[in-house]
């Protein structure tokens, strides 16, 4: 765990990627991800999340079809590697296992 | 879909990506950004998906997506750069005196190019914030007049009912009729003007409210009313539901009920309103009025469509509605062809549209192009200044520029270094500029002429305009001192024997080119303050100094004003009159035998010259009993003198006749040219005929010189005790040109403070060039002193060097300021001076007084100097 820094954001990323399957690039994992947050993003925070997560060994990632829209550019399809899912799995029992430390007292205030 | 097809990104931002960024991520990042962009054109503007597109891409210039600069690759960049940005602060600090000139050089220009930026970017905004601005078309009609083709923004009164009825493409029509009447609540009477209109104005044009709803407009009973109105009678609070009486004349008014407030309008409109009522209220406010007169005009007609492909169709549609028109009106007002005018580009067409209720701004355009001219010239005499002294800097700095280049730099790479020092420089001063501009320039200029340009920081636009200036000149002021400096010989450097700044030809050059434009500026500038001087004193034609006027409702009020005011003691002469000099004339077309002419008419009484001082050159004016004259008129030089090219016999124009309507008339009598408008417009001709007394409009009064005031005074408590419920209307004679003369006034001032400028920047460059040469001199200056040389012959040999270029600036700068100025004042100014040598004399005497001083400054530096401190260096 502790070698594989993964952020806040490249997170959510991650789990878009991991979401969308074969829908998985650019501008679709853009706007999937703006729905959900609602609020916007920009190309190059998505970009740069997307790149620096591929030379951390989390996604991998290969050229998909070109549309007329695109201006005939071809799409770059991201797969999150097995290794992700695993690394976001224990993320996920981290987290489980902290919240359900968390106190029940201060949980159910939180909750009023 | 298919109408977006092309619409294209734009391209600079691609090109700057495909330099930037990683090869590997180009195709996938090129084609998401497409994608993107095509997505937005169709959900947002154009113009907006343009500039989020344009953004993003800045965006991704991100350390991890961009690969490495070609070429650039083993340098270790940034320790470079950090050097070169110490070094350039370090020579900035050496320097300060010079440091300042560049800067606050750079920085007065940049300021001005911020002005000018704001400027046009509020001159190209005008009514550009109406929501249907492509939708929204004036009727506008093209007539034929004098032999030339005129378009007219007004339209025939039924014109508006036939367009609703007749064409399906047209989404809705609206009228608009304005209409001046007596405004009042409780105690606040004021005289108003108010926009009659159909309830579809307010869905054409965007004005939000503030309060109320725009649909109420419906109600024939509602009114509303803008911020400033609302203000004006009611405070700050909400008057929704409050009622007004609108009085149209003695015996009629109506009652009305506040249902709308409108938001504050931007300053960028030119179409407005204060007051809005039912066009169905004109049968109130005028019972003569007749909605299906062809023959009758309303001041605008306007029609929005859905589809703009529809207007052609249109325009051809409303071939028929000519032939009603024509049948309708005489001869002389036959119109040739109706044309639409959509509202997006009214404000620019306007200047050449009579009578629409756009406002022109003609004006405005001259001045961006202007505003651009004196920006560009300023920075480029800002630069001229920079590349002076860098060039006059860089024998200090010869050592620095040897051992950068001994120890590997290349030619590039110094290049490379003086442009990023000249960036700094440049940064710097565009910091100081945004500010001088943000808080000197445009509130200053705002403030002269009472307006907002309504500029803001957190216009894009804006900062893009401004990265572009200090590329340009940081590239413009830098590429030649760095060319100039990084192709010396690292030997002959270290040797000594490199010795450049003084004798510097391009150096030379450039002072003379600064000094020139500097004689250019102080030339014009004393040209239009002379001229200005001029225009002060010059005679409007007539006696405007010693006359009052009132405007009055009707006869009845005349009458009784006027023998009151006849009981006054320092009264001369009273007169009546339904137009007056310098506040009303009617548009009148003469018949000849075999030709028409429009002149402007004034309907006066017979002792209306002598009481406004229009001199007679022949003939006689009006008799004065009742019912004479009736077919007589008084006309003046001009017309005589354009008529006599035409016809013969206007050479005596007395007892000459034309046709007005079916009434013949017969000249009587000539009188001088006069100014009935100001100077800026041109004289036009004009005939007087007697006035019906139930025509009375204007009472005029002359008075005894020296009893203005108190006359005027009385004037107004008569009217107050005759008319408590009537705002007063008139003054003095002298006040009917408004703003006139503090327009001219600010014109002055303007080129007062670019010519001040233009000379301090050309002043300062030489400053520091003077400064740098003596500097570099000491040691000769000393050995002279030594040896006995007194005054004269260190100012000789100081100034011998200037002598010669001083005086090719003047031989080349004045005829160039004169032939300057006189071309923009003749255009400028309908009315202007003779133009003469005195401006141009005045302006080289000024520069040999500045330049003098300049140059005297480091004699004296020099001759108080000791020669022993100078010879002490090194």
């Amino acid at each position: 765990m502790k070698k594989t820094k993964l952020g806040e954001f490249e997170e959510l990323v991650l789990l878009t990627v991991a979401a969308l399957q074969e829908e998985a690039y650019g501008v679709e994992i853009k706007r999937e991800l703006e729905d959900r947050l609602k609020e916007k993003l920009s190309v190059g925070s998505i970009q740069s999340a997307l790149k620096r997560m591929e030379q951390k060994g989390f996604l991998t990632s290969e050229f998909g079809e070109a549309t007329r829209k695109r201006g005939g550019k071809r799409k770059r399809i991201y797969t999150a590697t097995p290794y992700a899912h695993r690394v976001l799995a224990e993320m996920k029992d981290i987290r489980a296992q902290l919240w359900s430390s968390i106190p029940r007292f201060a949980h159910d205030l939180k909750t009023i | 879909m298919s109408q977006h097809k092309d619409i294209n990104p734009p391209g600079w931002p691609l090109k700057l990506l495909r330099l930037f960024l990683k090869k590997e991520y180009l195709e996938e990042i090129e084609g998401d950004m497409e994608e993107l962009f095509r997505e937005n054109v169709e959900r947002l503007s154009a113009r907006k998906a343009k500039r989020i597109y344009a953004w993003e891409m800045l965006k991704l210039l991100r350390p991890i997506l961009m690969g490495n600069l070609s070429g650039m690759q083993n340098l270790n960049q940034p320790a470079m750069f950090k050097n070169y940005f110490k070094v350039s602060l370090r020579s900035l600090m050496k320097n300060p005196v010079n440091s300042f000139i560049n800067v606050f050089g750079l920085a007065v220009a940049i300021g001005i190019c911020v002005f000018a930026y704001a400027f046009a970017r509020w001159t190209f905004s005008r009514d550009q914030f109406h929501e249907h601005k492509n939708e929204v078309h004036l009727v506008t009609f093209l007539a034929d007049r004098d032999g030339t083709l005129q378009q007219y923004g007004k339209a025939p009164r039924p014109l508006g009912e036939m367009l609703r009825e007749d064409f399906t493409h047209i989404k809705s029509v609206c009228r608009v009729e304005d209409r001046n009447a007596v405004m009042k609540h409780e105690d606040h009477v004021f005289h108003e003007r108010i926009r009659f209109t159909d309830p579809e104005f307010l869905e054409m044009f965007t004005f939000p409210m503030k309060w109320g709803t725009s649909n109420s407009l419906k109600d024939v009973n509602s009114i509303i009313l803008s911020e400033d109105m609302s203000t004006k009678y009611f405070g700050d609070e909400n008057p929704i539901g409050q009622s007004v009486l609108m009085i149209f004349d003695k015996d009629r008014s109506k009652e009305f009920t506040v249902t709308g407030v409108a938001k504050e309008f931007p300053e960028s409109r030119t179409i407005s309103f204060n007051f809005l009522a039912n066009f169905e209220n004109l049968r109130t406010a005028d019972p003569g009025y007749n909605f299906h007169d062809w023959s009758e005009f309303v001041n605008a007609t306007l029609i929005q469509v859905d589809n703009v492909s529809d207007l052609t169709s249109i325009e051809q549609g409303m071939e028929k509605y000519r032939k009603l028109q024509n049948d309708a009106v005489k001869e002389d007002w036959a119109i040739s062809s109706f044309s639409l005018e959509p509202l997006s580009t009214l404000h620019k067409t306007s200047e050449y549209i009579r009578d629409d209720i756009s406002r022109s701004s003609k004006n405005d355009y001259i001045s961006v192009y202007f505003m651009v001219g004196i920006a560009v010239f300023m920075l480029a005499l800002a630069c001229f200044n920079y590349i002076n002294i860098a060039i006059a800097t860089a024998a200090k700095r010869l050592k620095e520029i040897g051992v950068r280049k001994s120890i590997g730099a290349t030619k590039q790479t110094i290049i490379v270094q003086f442009l990023s020092e000249n960036i700094v420089v440049t940064f710097f001063a565009l910091a100081v500029g945004l500010i001088l501009g943000y808080t000197f320039f445009i509130p200053g200029f705002e403030l002269l002429w009472n307006f907002s340009m309504d500029f803001r920081l957190d216009d894009g636009d804006l900062w893009l305009f401004l990265s572009a200036v200090l590329f340009i000149t940081s590239i413009a002021s830098g590429i030649y001192p760095s060319l100039y400096i990084s192709r010396f010989q690292v030997v002959g450097i270290l040797k000594g024997s490199i010795k450049f700044g003084q004798k510097n030809l391009l150096t030379k050059v450039f002072l003379s080119l600064q000094l020139i434009m500097a004689s250019i500026f102080i030339t014009c500038s004393i040209m239009f303050t002379l001229n200005n001087s001029y225009l002060a004193k010059r005679g409007w034609g007539y006696n405007q100094a010693e006359t009052l006027f009132a405007n009055v409702p009707d006869q009845a009020a005349y009458e009784e004003l006027s023998a009151s005011m006849a009981q006054e003691p320092d009264v001369l002469s009273t007169s009546g009159s339904r137009h007056h000099i310098g506040k009303s004339h009617a548009t009148t077309v003469l018949h000849f035998p075999d030709r028409e002419y429009e002149v402007d008419q004034l309907a006066v009484d017979a002792t209306y010259f002598e009481t406004m001082g229009l001199s007679l050159k022949e003939g006689r004016v009006f008799k004065d009993h009742e019912g004479s004259d009736k077919q007589a008129a008084v006309v003046n030089e001009l017309m005589v003198k354009n008529m006599s090219q035409w016809l013969s016999g206007w050479e005596n124009p007395v007892g000459q006749q034309f046709r007005i309507d079916s009434i013949q008339y017969e000249v009587i009598g000539i009188i001088k040219d006069f100014h009935n408008y100001s100077f800026s417009n041109q004289v036009r001709p004009i005939i007087f005929t007697v006035a019906e007394r139930h025509d009375y409009r204007y009472l005029s009064i002359k008075v005894k010189s020296g009893s203005e005031i108190k006359t005027h005074k009385a004037l107004q408590a008569n009217w107050v005790k005759l008319f408590p419920d009537i705002p007063f209307e008139g003054g003095h004679q002298e006040d009917v040109w408004g703003f006139y003369y503090q327009e001219i006034a600010i014109y002055d001032l303007v080129w007062k403070v670019f010519a001040f400028l233009a000379v301090s920047l050309a002043i300062l460059g030489l400053y520091g060039l003077i400064r740098l040469n003596v500097a570099g001199r000491t040691k000769e200056f000393s050995i002279r002193k030594v040896l006995g040389a007194g005054l004269k012959n260190i100012a000789a040999s100081i100034a011998n060097q200037y002598v010669t270029l001083f005086a090719a600036v003047m031989i080349i700068g004045a005829p160039l300021g004169y032939i300057l100025s006189k071309i923009l004042i003749e255009f400028a100014y309908v009315y202007h001076m003779p133009i003469t040598l005195s401006g141009v004399s005045i302006g080289m005497l000024t520069m040999v007084v500045v330049l003098s001083i300049t140059v005297s400054t480091q004699i004296r530096k020099v001759l108080k100097a000791n020669p022993v401190d100078g010879l002490k260096v090194e």
